[in-house]
C-alpha cells in the first residue's frame, strides 16, 4: 500500500509539470493583461512601461522559466489585481469552495442514494418513471438558470432564504442544492444500473431463496457491491463540482475559489489563474488517490500491485 | 408505505425549507429594548437599522491606492481617506484637507493644511504626509497612478502645515489631480514603523470611515470614526459594502431588501426595481462620454471631412438614447460632459441629425453610392454597447454606407487599438476622473493620434499647446471650449451620448448618484 501510494504520488509530478506548461501557455496566448489594467486614455509608454515593470516584455520560454522556478519553491507569483502573492489568496478562498462542494454532495447523496436504489428495486413502476425522468431533467438543468429560479422562487418571492452571501448555514442551501442537483441526477441513473446489474447477480438470488429480508438484501448486498462505479463517479465529480462551482459561486456571491477563478480570467490576472489551476488540479489528483484507496475497502479483492 | 419512503429526500428538503421560515423571520425581528427604553447597537430609537449596505459589481482591488485606477476601488476608498481638494455637489473644486492655497509661480503651489486632522489611529495629518504620499506615486514607475502624478518634481516642507508642490512643467490641472484617486492622504509615519504590508492589511486614513474587515470577494466593513475632522457622521453605524458580481443577484438582494444600494442595475431590470414597493431606480448622467473614433489616415473614406460629416448626420443618437439605452443617455456632441472644466454648454443635449445633408455630403465627397467600412466595437463593456453598434449599421446604411461590424472581447479591443490595428472605425467610451476636460481635448492632439487616427488639426494643437501651459483658468477654459467647437465641425470623432449611472436604491435610504459614480456615504441617508 506504501508502495502504490509512493507510486502515485510520483505519478503526480510529471501531471502537475504539464498542467503548469499547458495554463501558462494559454494564460499566455490570451492577450496581455496590462491592456486591462491601465485607463483607457493610457499612452503607449505607460503601457510599455508597466509591461517592463511586470516583467511581461520577456519572451515566453524566459517568463515560464522564471515562473516554473517560482513554483518549485511554492511561489505562484504576485496578482497583478490584488498586488499581493497568488497562492495565499487562493487558499484563503479553498475553504469556502470546499465548504460547498461537501454540502453539494451531501445534497447529491441525500437524493441519489434512495432514489437510485428505489427506482432499481422497482423497475418500470411509476418511482422508476419518476426517478429517471427526475435525473434527467436534473442534468438538463444549467446551473446558472436553476440558481436564478431557487434565488426567485425561494428569497424573492417566497422570501425564506437569503438571496447571497456567505455566513449562517441558510446562506448554503440554495447554491449546495444548485451544484448538487445535476451531480444528484448523474448519480441516481448510476447507482440505479450498477444496482440493476447486481439485483440480477446468483449470489442475490440465492440470498432471496434464503429468506433474508428485501431490506437487508438490497442494502447489504446489493448496494454495497454497486457502491464502487458510484465512488469511481464521484471522485470524478470533483471536477464538475469545481466546473459547477464557478457558475454556482458567481449566482450567489459564494466567495470562494470559482469566483476568484472567474474574475481572474476576466482580468487576465495570470497568476491567480495560475494558482487557483494548480490548486484544483491537486485536489482531483488527491481525490481520484482517496477513490482508489477506497475501492480496497469496499472490495478486499483488488489489490494495489 | 414504500411509495411514501421513495418521497423522503423531497419531504426532507420541505422540512429544511420549512424551518428555514422561522428561522430567517426570526432574524428579521428587531433587537430588544434595553433597559433605558433604546435599542441596541445597530438600531436608532425608533427601530430603524443604522448599518448600510451596498452591492457593488466587483471587488475593491486592495489599499494601495496608487497602484489601482478603478473607479469602483475608489468609490468606496473616499469614505476613508481625503484628498487635499474636493468637488462640492456643483462640481466645483475646494479645500478639503487643505485650508487654502496660492499659486506662486506656474511650476509653484503652495498648500496651506488644515490643523487638528487626525488619522484613524490618533496620528496627527501634517505636510511630512503630503511629501510622502505625493512623492511616492510621482517617482515610483510601476504605480498604476504614476502617469497622472508624474508631472510632480518635488513637495517642500516648508512647516508642519504647509507645503509647496513644485511641478516639472507648468501643471494647470493640479488641483484637479488633487482631488482624484491616487491622492488620498497616507499616514507616513504609520507605515514607516510598520511596513507597507502591515499597512495594506490595516490600512488607516483620515476619512470619515475607518477600516473594519476585507472579506476579499464577500464584504468590506467599515465604522465611522470618532475624531473625523469634520466630526463624527453618526447616520451609520456600521458600513458594508457587498460584493455580488452577478446582475440577477443583486437586483434580488436589493428587492429582498438585502441591500440598500444596488449599482449597475441591467435595463431589463429597470421596470423590476421601479415596481417593486420599497425599491426605485435613480438615474444620473455619467461622465462617460460614448463617441466613434475614425480614420483619418489618406486613402480611407474617412479622411475626408464631408464623409465623417456625412456618418454624423446619419446617425440618430436621439434613436440611440431613447430605444437602445432606454433613456438612460443623453446626446452630445463634445466629449467633456457637465461638471467638468472648459464643458462647451452649446455641444451638450444636442446631436446633428438629416439624412438628406448626409446623403448630399457623401455625393460631394463622391461617394455617391456609398462604400464599404470596417466598425470595431467591444460588447458587454458599456451599457448596451452591441445593440447601439447594431442600430449604427442599420443607420448608416440608409445613406448607402455598408458597415461590417466586428465585435471585440475587450483585451483584445485594447490590443488592437494600441497596435494602431484599427480599420475605418471604433466605438469607445471614456470617463473624466480629472473632471478637466483638458484630458478628454487631448484626444485630439496630433502627435498623440499619429499612425493611429492620423487625425491632425493645426488649430487643435496650437490652442492645445497654449492650453498646456495656460495657469490662468479664465482663458484656459474658453481654449478648451475652442477645440470643442472645432472638433463639432471637424468630426475627428463622430461623438453619440453620454451614459447614464444606473443605481438601485431602497425607499429606506436617500441616495442620489454622482456623475462619478462614487459611493460617499456621508452623503447617503436615513429616510
Amino acid at each position: 500500500m506504501i508502495k502504490f501510494l509512493i507510486k502515485r504520488l510520483l505519478e503526480f509530478i510529471p501531471v502537475l509539470l504539464i498542467i503548469s506548461f499547458i495554463v501558462f501557455t494559454l494564460v499566455f496566448v490570451a492577450g496581455d493583461p496590462v491592456a486591462l489594467l491601465l485607463p483607457e486614455d493610457a499612452s503607449q509608454e505607460d503601457i510599455e512601461n508597466l509591461r517592463e515593470a511586470l516583467g511581461l516584455d520577456r519572451p515566453f520560454i524566459v517568463q515560464y522559466g522564471t515562473y516554473l522556478s517560482g513554483l518549485l519553491q511554492g511561489d505562484f507569483g504576485k496578482s497583478f489585481r490584488y498586488n499581493s502573492d497568488a497562492l495565499p489568496i487562493v487558499l484563503e478562498r479553498l475553504p469556502a469552495t470546499i465548504e460547498l462542494a461537501l454540502s453539494a454532495m451531501v445534497v447529491a447523496i441525500i437524493i441519489a442514494i434512495p432514489m437510485g436504489v428505489w427506482s432499481a428495486s422497482k423497475r418500470n413502476s411509476f418511482v422508476d418513471l419518476f426517478a429517471t425522468g427526475g435525473s434527467v431533467l436534473g442534468k438538463a438543468m444549467p446551473n446558472f438558470w436553476l440558481g436564478i429560479m431557487l434565488i426567485l422562487l425561494f428569497s424573492v418571492t417566497l422570501g425564506w432564504l437569503p438571496v447571497s452571501g456567505r455566513g449562517s448555514w441558510m446562506h448554503l442551501i440554495l447554491p449546495a442544492i444548485t451544484l448538487g442537483t445535476g451531480i444528484a441526477a448523474e448519480m441516481t441513473r448510476l447507482i440505479r444500473s450498477s444496482m440493476l446489474e447486481i439485483l440480477s447477480q446468483d449470489y442475490i438470488r440465492t440470498a432471496k431463496s434464503k429468506g433474508l429480508r428485501k431490506f437487508l438484501v438490497i442494502y447489504k448486498h446489493a448496494f454495497r457491491n454497486s457502491l464502487i462505479p458510484v465512488i469511481t463517479i464521484t471522485a470524478l465529480q470533483t471536477s464538475t463540482l469545481v466546473g459547477g462551482a464557478l457558475v454556482t459561486e458567481t449566482v450567489f456571491s459564494w466567495p470562494g475559489l470559482g469566483q476568484l477563478l472567474i474574475q481572474a480570467i476576466n482580468t487576465r490576472d495570470m497568476a491567480i489563474v495560475q494558482a487557483s489551476v494548480f490548486v484544483i488540479a491537486i485536489l482531483v489528483i488527491l481525490m481520484n488517490l482517496i477513490a482508489d484507496l477506497l475501492y480496497r475497502v469496499l472490495d478486499p479483492r483488488i489489490k494495489y500491485n | 408505505m414504500k411509495k411514501i419512503i421513495c418521497f423522503l429526500p423531497f419531504m426532507f428538503v420541505l422540512i429544511v425549507l420549512a424551518a428555514c421560515t422561522n428561522n430567517s423571520s426570526t432574524e428579521n425581528e428587531q433587537p430588544a429594548e434595553t433597559e433605558e427604553g433604546t435599542k441596541e447597537t445597530g438600531t436608532t430609537s425608533n427601530g430603524e437599522s443604522k448599518e448600510l449596505t451596498i452591492a457593488i459589481g466587483s471587488d475593491m482591488l486592495g489599499f494601495d491606492i496608487h497602484n489601482h485606477n478603478n473607479t469602483s476601488t475608489e468609490s468606496i476608498h473616499q469614505n476613508m481617506f481625503d484628498y487635499l481638494f474636493k468637488r462640492d455637489e456643483n462640481n466645483e473644486l475646494q479645500p478639503w484637507l487643505a485650508e487654502s492655497y496660492e499659486i506662486l509661480d506656474d511650476m509653484t503651489i503652495e498648500i496651506k493644511l488644515k490643523q487638528g486632522v487626525k488619522f484613524h489611529n490618533g496620528d496627527e495629518f501634517k505636510a511630512e504626509d503630503v511629501k510622502f504620499t505625493l512623492e511616492r506615486v510621482a517617482t515610483d514607475e510601476t504605480l498604476k497612478e504614476n502617469p497622472n502624478y508624474k508631472q510632480i518634481k518635488e513637495v517642500k516642507i516648508i512647516d508642519d502645515y504647509t507645503v509647496q508642490i513644485i511641478t516639472h512643467a507648468p501643471e494647470p490641472s493640479i488641483i484637479h489631480r488633487l482631488s482624484r484617486l491616487g491622492s488620498g492622504m497616507l499616514p507616513k509615519k504609520y507605515i514607516e514603523e510598520n511596513g507597507w504590508d502591515y499597512f495594506l492589511e490595516n490600512p488607516i486614513g483620515t476619512g470619515p470611515y475607518k477600516y473594519v474587515e476585507w472579506v476579499r470577494d464577500d464584504r468590506i466593513v467599515m465604522e465611522p470614526f470618532e475624531d473625523y475632522f469634520q466630526g463624527k457622521v453618526g447616520e451609520w453605524d456600521k458600513v458594508t459594502f457587498r460584493i455580488i458580481p452577478e446582475d440577477s443577484t443583486r437586483v434580488s438582494e436589493l428587492l429582498t431588501g438585502g441591500v440598500d444600494i444596488a449599482t449597475n442595475i441591467p435595463p431589463a431590470d429597470w421596470e423590476r426595481v421601479e415596481s417593486n414597493e420599497g425599491t426605485s431606480l435613480k438615474q444620473e448622467v455619467s461622465n462617460r462620454t460614448l463617441f466613434i473614433v475614425l480614420r483619418a489616415t489618406e486613402g480611407y473614406p474617412t479622411a475626408d471631412v464631408r464623409v465623417r460629416q456625412a456618418i454624423d448626420y446619419a446617425i440618430d443618437d436621439g434613436t440611440l438614447t431613447e430605444f437602445a439605452l432606454q433613456g438612460a443617455g443623453i446626446p452630445t456632441l463634445s466629449m467633456v460632459g457637465p461638471g467638468n472644466f472648459g464643458h462647451e454648454a452649446s455641444l451638450y443635449d444636442t446631436y446633428n441629425y438629416d439624412l438628406e445633408k448626409a446623403k448630399q455630403l457623401l455625393e460631394e465627397a463622391g461617394y455617391s453610392d456609398g462604400f464599404e467600412m470596417t466598425l470595431h466595437a467591444p460588447k458587454g463593456r458599456y451599457l448596451q454597447d452591441a445593440e447601439v453598434a447594431e442600430l449604427i449599421v442599420g443607420m448608416l446604411a440608409q445613406v448607402g454606407i455598408t458597415v461590417n461590424l466586428e465585435f471585440m472581447e475587450w483585451s483584445n479591443f485594447v490590443e488592437l487599438r494600441n497596435a494602431n490595428e484599427n480599420k475605418d472605425a471604433y466605438l469607445l467610451g471614456l470617463g473624466n476622473s480629472m473632471y478637466d476636460g483638458a484630458y478628454s481635448v487631448d484626444w485630439y492632439r496630433s502627435t498623440r493620434m499619429e499612425g493611429h487616427t492620423d487625425y491632425k488639426n493645426e488649430e487643435i494643437d496650437q490652442l492645445l499647446a497654449d492650453s498646456q501651459v495656460n495657469m490662468d483658468p479664465a482663458t484656459r477654459e474658453i481654449q478648451i471650449q475652442e477645440i470643442q467647437k472645432i472638433v463639432a465641425e471637424d468630426v475627428p470623432h463622430i461623438n453619440l451620448y453620454l451614459e447614464k449611472i444606473n443605481t438601485g436604491v431602497s425607499d429606506r435610504i436617500n441616495f442620489t448618484p454622482t456623475s462619478d459614480e462614487m459611493l460617499y456615504v456621508p452623503t447617503i441617508t436615513r429616510n
